[in-house]
C-alpha cells in the first residue's frame, strides 16, 4: 500500500444548531484518484474546507502524512502539501495569468522567480493557457478561471489536490479537457480528490468513490460496488 | 502677493505630503483589513509623542527620533491588532466592518484620553530637526518644512518600493485581492494582516513625528489629520496608495491655496478643512469612485 496523505478519524463539523458532518473516517494514499459525491447539503465543501484548513473542526483529528493537522491555517496545510481549488473560483484578478502562477513562490523560502517562471510556463503550456499569460486573471473565460486555478494549485507541487466542482458550469468540451488533464497529471502521480455533482465525468475519472449524505459517509469503494449500493441509491432517488 | 501665494502653495505641498503618508498608511490598513480604522489619527498623535520622549528621554537625534517613532507606532500597531482584531479573521465573527469600526473607534478614544491623562492637555513641542530658513528669493520656508517634505517622500518612495518591488509587498496585494486564494498557496494571511496594521501605523506615526516641531503636539492633534485621510482616501479612491498620495497633495494645496485667497483672512483658517470636504463633494459627483477608484478595494 502506497503512503498516507490524509487521514481523518471522527471528523464532525457544527454550524450552530446543524451537525454538517458527523465522525468521518476518511483516507487517501499517495497516486489514489478519488471522487466525493453526495446530494447537496450532505458535507461535502465542509468536508474539503475542514482538509484545507478553512473550517476547523469540533471534533475529530485530521493527519496529513502522519502529522496532526487539526487547527493549523489553510496556508499551513498548503505548506504541508494540501492544494486545492474553489466551487467558486478565487483568483487574484487583477493580476495577469502569469503573475498568479508565480504568487505561490512568494510564499516559499528560497524560491527564485527565474525557476519559478520556468515551472509556471511548462504548467500554463500543459494547460493550454501559455498564449494568455500576460491576460489579466478576470479577464478571462469561466472555464479558463477554472484551469487557471488548477495551475496555480499545481505550483505547490502538491502531494493531494482536492478539486471543488471542477465540472460546474463548464462546457461539454472543456469538461472533457478537464478529464484528460486530470488523468495526465494523475498518470504521472498526483493524487486528486474530486467533488462534484457530474456523477459520469466522476466515473470516467476516479478508481474510488465516497458517498456522503447529511454529513456521514454511506459508501465506499469502486465506483461499480458504489453504484450499486442500495443506501446510496436511496439518499439519491430515495428508493 | 504672487510672492505670498507661492510661499502658500510651497506650505500646502508640504503639509499635502505628509497627509500623504497619513492616508496611504489609512489605505493600507483599508485594503488588506478591510476595516476603516479609526484609530489612525490616535497613532499619528502617538508617533509625535514617541519621538519627542525619545529625544527628550533617551536623547537621541530629532531625525532618528522619527525612525525611533516608527518603530514604535509599529509595534503599537501590532499590538492593537494581535489584541483587539483577531476576531475579524474568524468566520464566525458576523459583521466585520461594524466590529472594525466600533473598536478602532474605542481604541481611539482610549489612546486619546491616556495621552491627555499621561503626557497632560498643554502643548509640546520637539526640538527642531534643523534650525533656519531656506530662502531662494522671495520663497521662504523654515528647513523643518523642507526636512518634514523630505523625509514624507522618502516614507512614499520606500512605501511604493515595497509593495511593487519585494516578495512581502507581492504578498500583501495577493492577500487583498483574495484572501481565500493567498491562505491556499502557503500565504500566512495572519502574518499579513499584522505586517499591513503595522505598516500602517509606522506611516501615521511617521508623519506624527514630522508635524511635531511645526504645529506641536497635543493629545488631540489626529482629530483633524485623521478626518483628513478619510477624505483623501476616498479622493484618491480606496484601496489606491498612488491615489492616496496625489490626493494628499491636492487636498495641502487647495487648503493652503483657500487660506491665501479666501476674502476674509480672520476665518479662512478655520473653513479650511471644510473646503477639502468641499473638493470631495464636488470630484464625487464627477467621479464617484474617486481619482484611481475601482468597484473593488483591493491594494494598488
Amino acid at each position: 500500500m502506497s503512503a498516507l496523505l490524509i487521514e481523518t478519524h471522527a471528523l464532525s463539523m457544527r454550524f450552530g444548531g446543524i451537525l454538517a458532518v458527523s465522525e468521518l473516517d476518511f483516507a487517501v494514499h499517495a497516486g489514489e484518484l478519488v471522487g466525493l459525491i453526495g446530494p447537496n447539503g450532505s458535507g461535502k465543501t465542509t468536508t474539503i474546507n475542514m482538509l484545507t484548513g478553512h473550517l476547523v473542526p469540533v471534533q475529530g483529528e485530521i493527519m496529513v502524512r502522519g502529522v496532526r493537522a487539526h487547527g493549523q491555517a489553510a496556508s499551513a496545510y498548503a505548506t504541508m502539501g494540501v492544494g486545492r481549488t474553489f466551487q467558486i473560483t478565487q483568483l487574484f484578478g487583477r493580476m495577469t495569468v502569469l503573475e498568479n502562477m508565480l504568487v505561490p513562490g512568494l510564499a516559499r523560502p528560497g524560491s527564485k522567480k527565474a525557476g519559478a517562471t520556468r515551472a509556471a510556463r511548462r504548467h500554463l503550456e500543459f494547460l493550454g493557457l501559455a498564449a494568455l499569460e500576460n491576460l489579466p486573471a478576470k479577464n478571462l473565460s469561466g472555464g479558463q478561471q477554472k484551469l487557471l486555478e488548477l495551475g496555480r494549485a499545481l505550483m505547490l507541487e502538491p502531494a493531494i489536490l482536492f478539486l471543488d466542482e471542477p465540472f460546474a458550469g463548464v462546457n461539454p468540451f472543456l469538461r472533457d479537457e478537464i478529464i484528460v488533464l486530470v488523468q495526465k497529471l494523475h498518470a504521472e502521480g498526483r493524487t486528486f480528490v474530486i467533488v462534484d455533482h457530474d456523477i459520469e465525468a466522476l466515473q470516467r475519472l476516479v478508481h474510488r468513490m465516497v458517498v456522503m449524505a447529511r454529513g456521514r459517509k454511506i459508501a465506499d469503494g469502486t465506483v461499480e460496488d458504489v453504484r450499486h449500493d442500495q443506501e446510496v441509491l436511496r439518499a439519491y432517488a430515495g428508493f | 502677493m504672487t510672492d505670498y501665494i507661492l510661499i502658500q502653495a510651497l506650505n500646502g505641498l508640504v503639509i499635502g505630503i505628509i497627509y500623504a503618508v497619513i492616508a496611504a498608511g489609512l489605505t493600507v490598513i483599508f485594503s488588506i483589513l478591510r476595516i476603516v480604522n479609526f484609530a489612525h489619527g490616535e497613532v499619528y498623535m502617538m508617533g509625535g509623542y514617541f519621538a519627542y520622549f525619545a529625544i527628550s528621554l533617551l536623547g537621541i537625534p530629532p531625525m532618528a527620533g522619527v525612525v525611533f517613532a516608527m518603530a514604535a507606532s509599529f509595534a503599537l500597531s501590532v499590538l492593537i491588532e494581535r489584541t483587539l482584531l483577531t476576531p475579524l479573521y474568524s468566520p464566525t465573527t458576523e459583521r466585520k466592518g461594524d466590529y472594525g469600526i466600533l473598536v478602532t473607534f474605542g481604541i481611539s478614544i482610549f489612546l486619546r484620553n491616556i495621552a491627555l491623562i499621561v503626557f497632560g492637555p498643554y502643548p509640546l513641542r520637539p526640538p527642531s530637526f534643523l534650525t533656519g530658513a531656506l530662502i531662494l528669493g522671495p520663497l521662504i520656508m523654515t528647513w523643518d518644512r523642507v526636512f518634514d517634505a523630505g523625509a514624507a517622500i522618502a516614507m512614499l518612495v520606500f512605501l511604493l518600493w515595497f509593495m511593487h518591488r519585494t516578495a512581502w509587498g507581492e504578498a500583501l496585494n495577493a492577500v487583498s485581492q483574495s484572501r481565500e486564494s493567498a491562505a491556499i498557496v502557503g500565504i500566512n494571511d495572519q502574518l499579513f494582516y499584522m505586517l499591513a496594521f503595522g505598516l500602517g501605523g509606522a506611516l501615521a506615526g511617521g508623519a506624527g513625528a514630522l508635524v511635531g516641531p511645526i504645529y506641536s503636539l497635543s493629545p488631540s492633534m489626529g482629530l483633524i489629520p485623521d478626518t483628513q485621510a478619510f477624505a483623501i482616501v476616498i479622493l484618491g479612491g480606496m484601496g489606491s496608495v498612488m491615489g492616496s498620495i496625489l490626493a494628499g497633495l491636492m487636498i495641502g494645496v487647495s487648503e493652503s491655496m483657500f487660506v491665501a485667497l479666501f476674502p476674509d483672512p480672520s476665518r479662512s483658517l478655520t473653513y479650511a478643512q471644510a473646503f477639502s470636504l468641499l473638493v470631495l463633494m464636488v470630484v464625487l459627483l464627477v467621479r464617484p469612485t474617486g481619482f484611481f477608484g475601482r468597484i473593488h478595494t483591493a491594494l494598488d
